[in-house]
């Protein structure tokens, strides 16, 4: 197994975000996740991400190493890379650089030998912008390398993300809601590059995702979540049938239309 | 060269350009000011040190020469000072420096005067080390605080009695004023204290160590801190009954309008030392109150006022009396004329308490010419109060030196 | 060609600067400059890139100009010596300023810093050792082949080759990684931190390499005639003085502090004789600048190579067509 969590727990005072969440996914795998607003998902990844700290008694095993509670630099160092649902690309920065900062941990010389700008940094400088400047044109943004993330479209701004993250070269991609407010083809377009990367890098990846055909269609399993509890998990077929998970959607008053609408019509 | 540098070129040629120097006005004496001015009253320390100066180009000049005045502020912070005065002597060619305020600002100035050949007027410093650096250029209308610390002390224990009981608070000024006094005591009369209490700034009750002080019946009460604390401690000596004979004397502080008004009664007959007060007699004094009060809108001037007027007569006294060529190949020996024309004063009667004096020597007791300061003491308390000038007390030029 | 090579044609470019000047007094300002450069270089690190909202540039240059002293008056060290002594002495110092970092920012890293900044001023002004509220005189200028460089002219070939190796130095770095990281960690230190990059490493880096300007600049300052420093010179007055010069070249602009402390110097400097109203003047030029021109004097440069190369670039496509 590539990445396994056993009883991990949240709770945000009386609330219990994520509760108990056993989880293992083989290496290679393209998981989803899915689950009514607020049933855990994000926070989930901020407990393997190491934003958040886990509970007493969870425990998160990446690549056969502990990383509990680790920091996030060090998790992400180890390579776990995950997307944010609200991007959090770097505005100020240009394109390149917001992968040349995914590839950060892939940079080797020192702070020393960077203040004095010797060759070797010199020479790292322009191997690594090479790197970066190709995975550009893979993810299709090439021509916008100089410009200001924050200046770029919405669309753009989810590729530059999902580069950012296969910048760190990861074993394990963490996307969370990668589609989230593209239109029909760009989506597409994404999961197409997701598929690609997948099988260019040999990633494993977990995708949280509110529109469901995205799960459905890309992963081959799908863990559902309730409440912050997993309610179910099986390959996307099984998953339609399950009677709590239909449950967890139609029984309840605040959910998401879309899903409910999926499950009816499937 | 990488963009950022060929554009930077421009920046610099331009802002070099801009700073490039003002033609120098040939002909003129050229005076140099740098003082403290955004606080009180000191931007019209500044303007009246500039005014009294000007004001002989109105009738003539001096020996038929102008004078123009540069007027800086260094906001009490020696490296402004220290840029004021380059400015002066680099750039504007001055023939002479007035400055400044604060000891911290005229130290490193003397320094840079001392290097540079040009005549330093210190109008309101007072530590003791400005001329203690043996620079033959510097000069000093301030009364120096080897002379002020002692002013009371000296004209109280000749005049009143050497039985000194202490009182202070805590702070600074607290501290500082008795140990001054102590220390006097000690070095003239081998005298200890009666007795000696300190208390906290924030302390508002002195009963309990003004009732062992009655006990001890002294000459002298001797109050330090700040004002406040010399308010209440004067009122509470005469309710707890020490007799009006018994002289009240109090840090500086005390010339603050609040405490005579804080006291009322009580502080008639509290003296404090001053460099000059406007309740001054001497005519000259209220020609000088009368002037300030008409132009300035300043109802009392203080010390500085008048330092900063009498630095101006003195200034103006040397440039009659040095012969100046006044060209740029001169400048050199204007200044030194300059200088030996401002050690060449002796006996100077203005609005010091005493007369002013500098000699040639490169030492305090040639440069710190103003030696006499004067002790104040309040007829009458309350919101009308008033005062009078009880003693003038003038040093030797060795008082207060190391031998 | 190696990215040294401009700066060293600079040097010799700059050499004969204090010829050129018509008197000393553009002399002693030239240093000035020069000095101002390597504090606000060194502010444009920690503030500017790295985005953490410090208050105690100002203090490290005390550290670094009152350590400098010491070392030269009372322990006897050369300036060569206690020049680099200085700036490992405020290098420690910026580390500690940049500890409450780890936990705080925006006003808040400004207040606590400025907290720290105040108590060293203040520890400063009553510690007679250190000439307290006096000053502490006396400091020895540098000397070369035993001639005192005490002038403004000579001085100046102590502070040109170390601000220009100041200014390559932030160059190679910001261009880096490093320069990199600072940023990422400016605008959003979680993203960041998910990027793999340590972020407390990374303040701390910026808070030390900073203070090693600021000790540098302390240190100059200190050995300047009259070698005479003074604890009003390092108040909040001068801090806003130096953010003033990074916010107005341009705040994470790898020229900023360069062009912000030439100019800030020059102005300042030919608006001495309106004293009176030079605070409300720098205080209005401050809220003008965030208000209409946030990215300073770089921002605008910027904004005229980027339109300039596009106007290049729509000149070939046109050509072409």
């Amino acid at each position: 197994m590539l990445l396994e969590t056993s009883s991990l727990t949240k709770s945000f005072g009386g609330l219990v975000a994520v509760d108990r969440i056993d989880l293992a996914i083989r290496k290679g795998e393209v998981r989803g996740i899915i689950g009514p607003n607020g049933s855990g998902k994000s926070t989930l990844f901020n407990l393997i991400s190491g934003v958040y700290r886990a509970d007493p008694g969870g425990k998160v095993v990446f690549d056969g190493r502990d990383i509990t509670n680790a920091d996030p630099h060090r998790i992400a160092r180890l390579g776990v890379a995950r997307t944010f649902q609200l991007l959090r690309i770097f505005g100020g920065m240009s394109a390149l650089e917001n992968l040349l900062i995914g590839h950060h941990g892939l940079i080797r010389y020192g702070t020393a030998s960077a203040i004095l700008g010797t060759r070797r940094v010199r020479a790292e400088e322009r191997r690594v912008r090479q790197e970066m400047m190709e995975l550009l044109s893979f993810i299709g943004l090439a021509d916008f390398a100089e410009m200001p993330a924050a200046e770029m479209s919405i669309g753009q701004r989810r590729l530059l993300a999902l580069g950012r993250a296969i910048a760190m070269r990861p074993k394990l991609l963490m996307l969370d809601e990668p589609a989230a407010g593209l239109s029909p083809v760009n989506v597409d377009k994404l999961l197409e590059t997701v598929l690609a990367l997948k099988s260019r890098y040999g990633l494993t990846v977990v995708i949280i995702e509110h529109i469901l055909k995205v799960v459905m269609e890309t992963c081959e399993t799908i863990t559902v979540l309730d409440h912050g509890e997993k309610i179910a998990e099986g390959p996307p077929a099984a998953i339609k049938e399950d009677h709590r998970v239909i449950e967890a959607y139609l029984g309840k008053e605040m959910d998401d239309a879309e899903v409910r609408e999926f499950l009816r019509a499937s | 060269m990488p963009s950022g540098m060929r554009l930077l070129l421009p920046v610099v040629a331009l802002g070099l350009g801009a700073a490039a120097a003002p033609a120098v006005a040939q002909d003129n004496i050229r005076v140099g000011i740098t003082l403290r001015m955004i606080v009180e009253n000191g931007l019209r320390y500044g303007q009246m040190t500039k005014e009294e100066l000007e004001a002989v180009n109105a009738t003539g000049g001096i020996n038929g020469k102008k004078i123009e005045v540069i007027l800086l502020d260094d906001e009490c912070k020696p490296d402004k000072g220290v840029a004021n005065v380059n400015r002066f002597i680099h750039q504007h060619k001055v023939h002479l420096v007035i400055g400044s305020t604060c000891s911290s600002v005229s130290m490193p100035m003397v320094d840079i005067t001392a290097k540079e050949e040009v005549p330093q007027v210190v109008p309101h410093s007072t530590n003791a080390n400005i001329t203690k650096k043996g620079s033959a250029w510097v000069f000093r209308t301030a009364v120096s605080e080897r002379f002020y610390a002692s002013v009371h002390a000296k004209y109280l224990s000749e005049n009143v009695g050497k039985k000194v009981a202490y009182l202070y608070t805590t702070d600074a000024a607290g501290i500082g004023f008795a140990k001054d006094y102590m220390s006097f005591m000690r070095k003239t009369y081998q005298t200890e204290p009666v007795y000696e209490a300190q208390m906290q700034e924030t302390d508002l009750d002195f009963r309990s160590h003004l009732l062992k002080i009655k006990s001890f019946n002294p000459d002298v009460l001797a109050i330090g801190g700040q004002l406040d604390a010399i308010a209440r401690i004067t009122q509470q000596s005469y309710e707890v009954g020490i007799p009006s004979r018994v002289r009240r004397v109090a840090a500086s502080a005390a010339s603050n309008a609040p405490v005579p008004e804080l006291a009322g009664d009580a502080a008639k007959g509290l003296t404090f030392a001053a460099a000059f007060s406007c309740k001054d007699e001497r005519p000259v004094a209220q020609q000088f109150v009368k002037l300030v009060q008409e132009k300035y809108k300043v109802r009392c001037p203080d010390h500085d006022f008048s330092q900063a007027y009498e630095t101006a007569q003195l200034v103006k006294l040397a440039l009659s009396r040095a012969s100046l060529k006044l060209t740029d190949a001169a400048l050199a020996d204007d200044r030194r004329a300059i200088r030996d024309a401002l050690a060449s004063i002796k006996d100077y009667h203005g609005l010091a308490s005493g007369p002013i004096s500098f000699c040639a020597e490169p030492t305090p007791q040639c440069r710190d010419g103003n030696r006499t300061g004067i002790l104040v003491e309040y007829t009458k308390g309350g919101k009308d109060y008033d005062m009078r000038v009880l003693a003038r007390v003038s040093f030797e030029p060795d008082f207060g030196l190391d031998k | 060609m190696h990215p040294i090579v401009p700066w060293l044609i600079g040097i010799v470019v700059l050499l004969p600067l204090p010829l050129l000047m018509p008197n000393a007094y553009q002399q002693y300002i030239v240093n000035v400059i020069l000095i101002n450069i390597i504090l606000a270089v060194g502010l444009n690190i920690v503030k500017g890139f790295a985005g953490q909202v410090t208050v105690g540039h100002i203090a490290i240059a005390a550290i670094g100009a009152y350590s400098s002293a010491v070392l030269s008056t009372k322990v006897g060290l050369p300036f060569w010596l206690a020049l680099p002594s200085a700036v490992l002495i405020a290098g420690a110092a910026g580390a500690m300023i940049g500890i409450p970092s780890f936990r705080l920012e925006g006003a808040y890293l400004a207040l606590a810093t400025l907290g720290l900044a105040e108590s060293v001023r203040i520890a400063i002004s009553a510690t007679d050792a250190l000439g307290g509220a006096i000053g502490y005189q006396n400091i020895p200028p540098p000397f070369l082949f035993g001639q005192p460089l005490d002038t403004h002219a000579s001085y100046y070939y102590v502070v040109l080759p170390l601000a220009l190796t100041a200014m390559y130095f932030s160059f190679s770095i910001l261009r880096s990684d490093i320069g990199r990281a600072f940023k990422a960690l400016r605008e959003d230190p979680l993203a960041a931190a998910a990027c793999g990059v340590d972020v407390r490493r990374y303040k701390v880096i910026a808070f030390v390499v900073s203070a090693l300007y600021a000790g540098c600049a302390g240190s100059l300052l200190a050995h300047m005639s009259p070698g005479f420093i003074h604890p009003n010179s390092y108040t909040i007055t001068e801090m806003v003085t130096l953010l003033l010069m990074v916010v107005f070249g341009g705040i994470g602009h790898i020229w900023g502090g360069v062009i912000g402390a030439i100019l800030v110097t020059i102005i300042y400097d030919l608006t001495r004789d309106y004293y009176q109203y030079q605070m409300a003047m720098f205080g209005g030029v401050v809220v003008l600048t965030v208000l209409y021109m946030p990215k300073g004097i770089g921002g605008l440069i910027d904004q005229y190579l980027v339109r300039r190369r596009f106007n290049a670039i729509r000149q070939v496509k046109s050509n072409a067509a």
